[in-house]
């Protein structure tokens, strides 16, 4: 299947343009937020500003969703608007939306309630707004989208089980099209996790090769992509195979690998098995944060490589096992991408991106 | 490879009806209604709610009372399938679900918003708990596993799902169907939108007042024909076909023509290549609701006719959310088998606003289709259709 448009929303902006800029730009240094778990003290974080979005309309239309939901319907949007497609959203679209923590923030929020003013007084907007299929309701509502509409939560490798998923709607003729993609979103309550369980990077620098010891930088953000096995609009690369378990095609060379490697696991040492010299390998993570659907960034970033045939180096270059790094820019022959995650039972999966 | 190939070799279920498909019959045989007050957690609140009063203490797993609902269901479907062993075959796990796919953990939120740190016990349990990925775990699955979030048509999802991976090669047998326990959060969440029922619910019914939540499991074992082949079993029923739309139209509310309803029905009957006419019957999503059982009922009537043969379960056991669609496929694919529904608990006096009522009493089936159905919060919607062999 074609990736035939692309929507991002991360702390860098919204747009393919801007993503495309963050990994031109290489590393900067993320934001901050309050930490009520450290008294209110700053701890860094790569969020969404939304108030530095110059054009509100869609938001002024979903004014009573979620950040999480925000985020979904502006990345989504921005896919089919970045197809060049006219009238898409009344074609036989469907919707995957894929994440680890849905609307985690709109949840407390709605537990808030409960304690606050007991079990009969709460609010039935935000009841409504943190069931996890919330985001992918809002997309269809605001793009008038009526095709299937799917939403999966897991940790296991969520992004790709969605473009499988989405590969067999196509081929079976459920859709013509589909709009899949990956969501998450920071919150006070998941950064208090996260930094229990993992290291904080407190410089805000993740360093996915040095794989053990890690540190993570928590993200926030969406990817969307419209996909279909047809090649129209505007055709970034094919997405030619997508493993979750085995990899039949496990030695196939490849231009580019990308590792999803960004601190979320506290030993990423996996990652070496699936490395060799003979080719360079990137990691996007310090660009747009720690996410279990960080893939989907990556695989943005690989696809935008295939169709601009330009390699972006890697932004965080601490490399202390030596590993073939993609450590310039520039333009060259790239005919296949490897997008390649481990999960933290050391599981892999492989999503193969090639040249259209 | 033709529709009947997907075949349905097991079948599970756990609900407020009975621990079993043979308890859960004999509960539809007798119309009995096991709901009662909220024994699981306290609350304030009186609107009737359909709890598993005995799950069974060997699937207890603290904190995780999904978790355990599921793999009572999924234990039973191996083994009625006859699938002691899994290795050699590419296994994909599939289940819906609400509960599971969420951290309200009240004590731990309260203590860490009090003090700035919580004990990890309920994290560690929700990093762990997602459901696909457990079961998958637990009965050692290698194939594609995906915990399907889509509010009340989880369920009936997860099953069109693993029909699509069957289709498609990513994997030789599926396990699918979902799971939700009675949790605190979504009990005051739907009392909170006005729609519980403070008495039983009544599908249908002229005078419903709204749904009872409950809780259960249910799940399918669903295999290629080849598969079921390679090892030697059979099965008299199949999975034929399966249709999800939206209705992109609210947030809480079905779209008032339910659009997206009729287009997930046309969608499943097109792919099992059936005209309405061999539909035997409709096991219909039916909460108890106003909205929802005035634009299912109209839909259902105006693409099946009036005289339709239609129930809806909820009114044995609740509305079991997520797991909805996983238990109401197992009793539908049950009333194929068996040749008969029950009658559809709660219904008495037919809306005249809507051209159809569900059925009064046992009813024997005798075509070999029928269609089950889920609409969700977020204007979801979905259909699975089943079927039985001819000479089954």
């Amino acid at each position: 299947m074609k990736i035939s448009g692309i929507g991002v929303i991360c702390s860098q902006g919204l747009g393919v343009a801007a993503f495309e800029q963050a990994l031109k730009s290489g590393w900067q240094k993320p934001g901050e937020t309050e930490a009520h778990w450290l008294g209110g003290v700053k701890t860094p974080a790569y969020l969404v500003k939304f108030d530095a979005l110059p054009d509100k309309t869609l938001l002024k239309k979903i004014r009573r969703a979620d950040a999480l939901s925000k985020m979904s319907v502006l990345a989504a949007s921005d896919a089919l608007v970045n197809s060049g497609m006219e009238n898409i959203a009344s074609k036989r679209l469907g919707i995957i939306v894929a994440t680890a923590f849905g609307p985690h923030v709109t949840t407390f929020n709605f537990l808030d309630d409960i304690l606050d003013h007991g079990d009969a007084a709460v609010s039935p907007t935000i009841f409504s707004n943190s069931v996890h299929n919330a985001a992918a309701s809002y997309i269809a509502m605001a793009l008038n989208i009526k095709g299937p509409t799917l939403t999966i939560t897991q940790f296991r490798f969520s992004f790709q089980s969605a473009l499988q998923l989405a590969q067999a709607w196509l081929d079976q003729g459920r859709c013509d099209y589909v709009l899949a993609g990956a969501v998450d979103q920071y919150g006070d309550v998941l950064g208090y996790v996260s930094d229990h369980k993992l290291t904080t990077a407190k410089d805000g620098k993740i360093k996915p090769f040095t794989f053990n010891p890690t540190c993570q930088v928590p993200g926030e953000g969406a990817a969307f992509f419209l996909l279909s096995n047809k090649s129209e609009g505007n055709v970034y690369c094919s997405v030619s195979a997508v493993h979750t378990d085995d990899d039949p095609r496990e030695g196939k060379s490849a231009d580019i690998n990308i590792i999803d490697a960004d601190g979320m696991l506290p030993d990423e040492s996996a990652y070496l098995a699936s490395l060799s010299n003979d080719i360079p390998t990137a990691a996007y993570s310090p660009l747009f944060g720690s996410m279990m659907i960080g893939s989907a960034f990556n695989a943005a970033a690989g696809a935008l490589m295939l169709k601009q045939q330009t390699r972006y180096a890697t932004p965080v270059q601490d490399n202390p096992r030596g590993i073939r790094m993609l450590t310039e820019s520039g333009g060259g022959s790239l005919g296949s991408i490897r997008c390649t995650g481990y999960n933290c039972y050391a599981e892999r999966t492989v999503i193969y991106l090639t040249k259209a | 490879m033709n529709n009947s190939t997907m075949l349905i070799t097991g079948l599970g279920v756990i609900s407020a009806a009975g621990n079993d498909l043979s308890e859960t019959l004999r509960s539809f045989e007798q119309g009995r209604r096991n709901a009662g007050p909220v024994t699981l957690f306290p609350t304030i609140l009186k609107s009737p709610v359909f709890e598993v009063r005995q799950l069974p203490a060997e699937y207890y797993l603290e904190g995780w009372r999904t978790l355990s609902l599921a793999l009572v269901a999924v234990d039973q479907a191996l083994k009625d399938a006859r699938l002691a062993d899994l290795s050699g075959f590419r296994v994909g796990v599939c289940m819906g679900t609400t509960v599971a796919s969420q951290l309200n953990a009240l004590q731990f939120y309260k203590a860490y918003r009090e003090n700035g740190a919580a004990p990890m016990t309920s994290v560690d349990r929700f990093l762990k708990g997602n459901l696909a990925e457990y079961i998958a775990r637990r009965i050692n699955a290698r194939g594609p596993q995906l915990s399907v979030v889509n509010a009340c048509s989880s369920g009936t999802d997860a099953v069109g799902i693993a029909l699509s991976w069957l289709k498609s090669g990513l994997c030789d047998i599926a396990i699918a169907g979902g799971s939700d326990e009675l949790n605190h959060v979504p009990y005051c969440g739907f009392n909170s939108l006005g729609i519980a029922n403070q008495g039983l619910c009544a599908p249908f019914d002229r005078d419903r007042k709204g749904l009872n939540l409950g809780e259960g499991a249910g799940a399918m074992v669903l295999e290629t024909r080849e598969a079921a082949r390679k090892r030697g079993t059979s099965s008299g029923l199949f999975l034929a076909g399966y249709g999800s739309s939206s209705d992109a139209y609210h947030l809480t509310a079905p779209s008032p023509e339910g659009v997206g309803l009729r287009a997930a029905l046309h969608a499943a009957m097109a792919e099992a290549g059936l005209e309405p006419g061999s539909i035997g019957f409709v096991n219909a999503h039916g909460t108890g609701t106003h909205d929802n059982d005035l634009v299912e009922g109209r839909v259902l009537a105006d693409i099946f006719g009036p005289d339709l043969t239609m129930l809806s379960t909820k009114g044995f056991t609740g509305h079991t959310l997520g797991a909805a669609g996983g238990i109401e496929a197992v009793f539908t694919a049950a009333g194929l088998r068996e040749g008969w529904i029950p009658a559809s608990a709660g219904f008495e006096n037919k809306d005249e606003a809507i051209p159809m009522s569900p059925v009064r009493e046992k009813t024997a089936i005798t075509k070999g289709f029928a269609l089950s159905t889920s609409l969700a919060f977020g204007g979801t919607n979905a259909a699975i259709v089943i079927g039985r062999e001819a000479d089954a």
